[in-house]
């Protein structure tokens, strides 16, 4: 009997988007932003059938992580695939926006995003990605005073527009069930037919695209287990190594000089992958 | 009597016809090895037209190169087949009968192939002889239906004939009995032949029963069907789950008892070593399991819930555990697992407590089904649990339990339990005035309803809103009006009586999770001892594989 008979509650994974944040931050530290109460949520979902959310999937907190000032959105992956629309994609982008005010007053406030994503809200279309643009200036601003922080733990992954959001932060930390791409599995198979690509082929999916391929790859900064422990230590070292020196999207010339010597003629392994993004300078 | 009188009777006919069409094969078998490429040749030996056939279409294993063979046999040769099979689960099951191979079928569960079979039936291609359960399709083989021919499916055999079935045996042993001992011809399908007995893990069919061995041109198909991923258990599953085991196994002191697969069983078995465990009740109930190796009955097994389980068959991506854990399953020298689904079904039909398992209707007064308007799915073996069996002697607290007094001549009962959710879907409710298995019955002209359970058999029905206790009921009015009080809002459940329901559950008769402690609210995933497969894993220290299908890593 190795293990103890009580509730194993130690998985990051498996809480829900409020849940996440207040593990993540230090204890009562927790405000949330524009909270449920405040009914802020979508205009568009109802017209089309659609039931929304008072948080439209969306939950922003400020709160102390280690003493160090914090904002925190996650997306709530259970709510329309964790997509952003014109409300939750505003709310993330504010709450950067938050930051980047307090840092340029003098304050210094960091940011973690914990992305479970399909990408743009397809019910919002246009509204969404002008979101999304937002997000992805505030966090370019940001990141010159304070770490900014993304987080893709799964079950969702982070996909889309939300995928080159992830990739702007100061870091990236992933867990094994976590995914990271730019199209999502269905979309690729759609696209180049479920001989050369099959979605439901679980195993090969992860092994492109899963934390662990991600993170052996050199395109994210941190593999670690899935338990709420992990997960915050993860963030409190990441805060602790302050900005980089170098962001990752500022060497994409290493990358694109690997590119032009890629041979597409044969299907690429996840061991090709991960030997020609390393060689693209994926490495610190 | 003169003995010049007496007529000269040949009493081996079976025998003699066995031999001949075996002489036939002479020149094409290699002592009992039939060549892989020759297979077809050599079923159109050894069947002849009309034959009585079992094959082996199991609940989990196919015999499916054996299937795939006989259904491209010619059938000028070979036809008007009387196939005899447990589950019908291949497209080539059919094909046969579209071919006009075959002509009647005798089955116990059509699964998938549901909706193909009732359009053969429409286009007078197949004829139904019967639609049973497990072991009563079993039973007859050694009756009315003993087979000519058995097309089965193993692991391993040796050059003699020796097999290894392992934890898939599964309906093995049943079917070859009775074919090898009355001159039928045994035809076993491996995924590999070894030259000697002492190269298989263990001998789980001998050798004297069997005929011909041949090699399939690729492993036996097998599906894991009892794997529940946990992340799909929703708040009412454990509202339901907490129900069960508060109103109904610590209520009844349950135990022994079958789950039927479902995510409302899986959640009763992710709560015991939580809400259980909360509840003081661990070694009190829940001891003794007939079962297949469920992944979500790991965390209880590791907690020490659970003494013994003996499993129908196996689940795929739990052979390591299963070998693991020696003293929960039934395993053989080799270490791996037996199961046999024959021994199974009435272990589960005559020494378990509790039956316990969903459905897709019920009806007013307690009858259910999962037949759907042109799918002839068939039964399984849910009939054979959720039933009370009339030759049950033993008696145990929670058999005891179930009578209405304590004269010497009341026998006990077994407790068979309905755990339903009000609705399927937002338009399709379970509770329903008339189950779509009498439609059915009507269109077919079946002389009788494919009912999976019948009410007088069950002693409770569980739903969201509470629980209904059957067997207290005094008259059919009382029992229709315990099932409208946990009928929600659909039909049924809409025309009770607000006053009548506040006295059942006044009496004890009926009872509300208020009635029973429970907090609607505490009603959550929290209280999963797994919330995904990845956690199931842990809890087994590794020794589960979970198949590709079920991982997110």
């Amino acid at each position: 009997m190795s293990n103890s008979p009580v509730v194993k509650d130690n998985s990051f994974v498996e809480q829900s988007a409020r849940q996440r944040i207040k593990r993540l931050l230090d204890k009562d530290t927790m405000r949330e932003l524009i909270s449920p109460f405040e009914r802020v949520t979508s205009p568009w979902l109802a017209k089309q059938g659609i039931v929304s959310q008072f948080d439209d999937g969306v939950v922003i907190a400020r709160g102390k992580i280690d003493g160090e000032e914090t904002v925190v959105a996650a997306i709530e992956g259970s709510f329309q695939g964790g997509s952003l629309g014109e409300v939750s994609g505003a709310k993330i982008a504010g709450a950067l926006e938050l930051a980047v005010e307090e840092n340029a007053k003098g304050n210094p406030m960091s940011a973690v995003l914990i992305l479970e994503t399909g990408g743009v809200r397809l019910q919002e279309a246009n509204l969404g990605l002008a979101a999304i643009a937002e997000i992805q200036s505030a966090i370019i601003s940001l990141r010159k005073y304070r770490p900014v922080i993304a987080l893709v733990t799964g079950p969702v992954g982070c996909f889309g527009g939300m995928s080159i959001s992830a990739a702007l932060c100061s870091y990236i930390i992933m867990t094994r069930e976590g995914r990271l791409g730019l199209n999502g599995p269905l979309v690729i198979e759609q696209e180049a037919g479920i001989v050369e690509y099959n979605a439901s082929d679980r195993p090969f999916i992860w092994s492109l695209i899963g934390g662990k391929q991600r993170f052996e790859s050199g395109l994210v900064d941190s593999y670690i287990n899935d338990s709420q422990k992990s997960v915050r230590e993860a963030v409190v070292d990441h805060l602790n190594r302050g900005v980089p020196s170098v962001h990752r999207t500022e060497k994409y010339c290493d990358l694109l000089e690997a590119f032009l010597h890629l041979d597409t003629q044969d299907q690429i392994t996840p061991e090709n992958a991960q030997q020609l993004l390393m060689e693209g300078g994926g490495h610190e | 009597m003169n003995a010049a009188s007496k007529p000269t009777i040949n009493w081996s006919t079976r025998r003699d016809e066995k031999h001949s069409r075996m002489d036939s094969l002479k020149s094409i078998v290699d002592g009992s090895i039939i060549p892989t490429e020759k297979i077809k040749e050599a079923l159109e030996c050894l069947i002849k037209s009309g034959d009585k056939v079992v094959l082996e279409g199991n609940n989990q294993k196919q015999a499916d190169f054996l299937s795939r063979s006989l259904a491209s046999v010619n059938p000028d040769i070979v036809s008007q087949l009387h196939m005899i099979m447990p589950s019908v689960g291949r497209p080539e099951h059919l094909d046969l009968f579209e071919q006009g191979i075959a002509r009647k079928l005798d089955f116990s569960f059509s699964g998938q192939q549901s909706l193909r079979i009732g359009q053969l039936i429409e286009d007078g291609l197949l004829e139904v002889g019967a639609i049973h359960t497990y072991i009563e399709l079993y039973a007859r083989l050694y009756v009315d239906l003993t087979p000519r021919v058995a097309l089965l499916a193993g692991f391993k055999a040796d050059r003699a004939g020796n097999i290894y079935t392992g934890p898939s045996t599964e309906d093995t042993p049943a079917l070859i009995e009775a074919t090898a001992f009355r001159d039928g011809i045994v035809i076993v399908q491996v995924n590999e032949i070894v030259d000697n007995a002492s190269d298989l893990p263990r001998v789980d069919i001998p050798a004297s029963w069997v005929d011909y061995v041949v090699q399939a041109d690729k492993p036996f198909f097998i599906e894991p069907l009892f794997t529940r991923d946990p992340r799909l258990i929703t708040d009412v599953h454990v509202l339901m789950g907490m129900l069960a085991i508060r109103g109904i196994y610590e209520r009844h002191k349950v135990q022994s008892l079958n789950h039927g697969i479902g995510f409302n069983t899986a959640a009763i078995e992710l709560l015991l070593p939580t809400y259980g465990e909360s509840l003081g009740l661990k070694g009190k109930i829940c001891r003794h399991w007939t079962l297949n190796p469920h992944p979500t009955l790991i965390p209880a097994i590791e907690s020490g819930w659970v003494e013994s389980v003996h499993c129908f068959g196996t689940e795929l991506g739990m052979e390591e555990y299963v070998a693991a854990r020696p003293d929960v399953f039934f395993t053989g020298k080799d270490g791996s697992m037996r199961s046999n689904r024959a021994f199974c079904q009435l272990a589960g039909q005559y020494a378990v407590d509790m039956f316990i398992g969903s459905t897709l209707q019920v009806d007013g007064d307690g009858n259910s089904s999962t037949v759907t308007r042109g799918r002839l799915a068939g039964f399984g073996g849910a009939p054979n649990m959720g039933h009370d069996p009339g030759g049950r002697r033993h008696p145990s607290a929670a058999w005891l339990d179930m009578r209405p007094n304590d004269d010497l001549l009341t026998k006990g009962r077994k407790l068979v339990v309905q755990m339903v959710e009000t609705f399927q879907n937002s338009t399709s409710p379970t509770l329903v005035e008339e189950l779509d298995a009498l439609a059915m019955a009507r269109d077919y002209k079946m002389p009788l309803a494919p009912v999976m359970i019948y009410a007088s058999d069950v002693t409770h029905v569980l739903t969201e809103e509470g629980i209904a206790y059957l067997y207290k009921a005094e008259s059919l009015d009382q029992r229709r009006a315990m099932i409208a009080a946990v009928a929600g809002v659909t039909p049924i459940g809409l025309k009770r009586d607000p006053e009548v329901t506040a006295n059942l559950r006044a009496a004890g008769l009926v009872a509300y999770p208020e009635d029973l402690g429970i907090r609607r609210s505490d009603a959550t995933r929290d209280l999963l001892a797994a919330k995904s497969i990845a956690e199931l894993q842990d809890w087994s220290d590794g020794l589960y594989q979970p198949p590709a299908k079920f991982r997110s890593w």
